[in-house]
């Protein structure tokens, strides 16, 4: 029964390396990206398939009792409460910065983001989101949120 | 008895290289230009000590370590998500004393003003 070990021990091993490789792969990514709205991408990232890789290794360790029962509902925990916390520190990012549109292309109203889709889908060309038209309206109302992309959201935080 | 020594190997190589890996967010968290960047590297270094946790938990045999893991899960979510909510009503704090500048500060009447 020896061998089962060997194959435990190997197979634990290799989930653990693998969310090792994932979490240098965030840190990476933070310091590679240079703006908070394409840092996050490679922070969530960690949070959701680092720490699921790392605790599945953990679980093959442990065996089958309480302690594997307890490390699968930390997964279960973080994969709820990653999205909650990168959609509420991406608010903190529109509702704070005063020239977001430096940064990425802000989009007050959701429907010239479709129609400029819908004309991308008819020709061939990669889409380039076209940044003079909109950025003119949402210089005028910053602050307030009303430039975040879910136009939405914005305006409930007090 | 070979493999047991083994697995003690292995836990303490891996708690040094995510040890290791708790320098570069900390580089993150004190050069980072926005307080957005600083809460979210504040939150990384929290899914690290997670793991460093539950790698301890099995190294000294020890479940209940594994319940601290958990609460510090808990802990992390709700300090990112009520600092947020701080930093934005210190923002419109600051934006509507700067917008009217002549009114008297109430003191303790908004949201972020703890």
């Amino acid at each position: 029964m020896e061998i089962f070990d060997w194959i435990r021990l190997i197979l634990g091993c290799s989930f653990m390396i693998c969310g090792l490789v994932i979490f240098f792969t965030e840190i990476f990514g933070i310091f590679h990206f240079n703006y908070i709205l394409n840092r996050m991408h490679a922070a969530a990232m960690g949070d959701t398939l680092g720490i699921a890789s790392c605790m599945l290794g953990l679980i093959i360790f442990s065996g089958f009792n309480m302690t594997s029962l307890k490390l699968l509902l930390i997964v279960v925990f973080l994969w709820f409460a990653s999205p909650v916390s990168s959609h509420v520190l991406a608010r903190l990012e529109v509702a704070t910065n005063e020239n977001l549109e430096a940064h990425c292309t802000v989009y007050t109203d959701l429907e010239a983001l479709e129609t400029e889709l819908s004309l991308q889908a008819a020709s061939s060309e990669p889409w380039q989101p076209e940044t003079a038209a909109h950025v003119a309206t949402a210089a005028e109302s910053t602050g307030t949120s009303a430039g975040e992309e879910e136009n939405q959201n914005g305006g409930e935080t007090s | 008895m070979v493999i047991i020594m083994i697995y003690e190997y292995i836990y303490i190589t891996f708690l040094i290289i995510l040890a290791l890996m708790l320098f570069p967010c900390l580089i993150r968290a004190i050069r980072g230009p926005r307080i957005a960047d600083r809460l979210m590297s504040v939150n990384m270094m929290g899914t690290l000590v997670m793991v460093m946790i539950a790698i301890l938990a099995l190294l000294l045999h020890e479940g209940y370590l594994v319940d601290v893991c958990l609460v510090y899960a808990m802990i992390s979510f709700l300090a990112v998500v009520v600092l947020t909510k701080v930093y934005i009503g210190i923002y419109e704090e600051k934006r509507h004393a700067s917008d009217h500048p002549d009114e008297e500060d109430k003191g303790g009447m908004s949201d972020g003003n703890f």
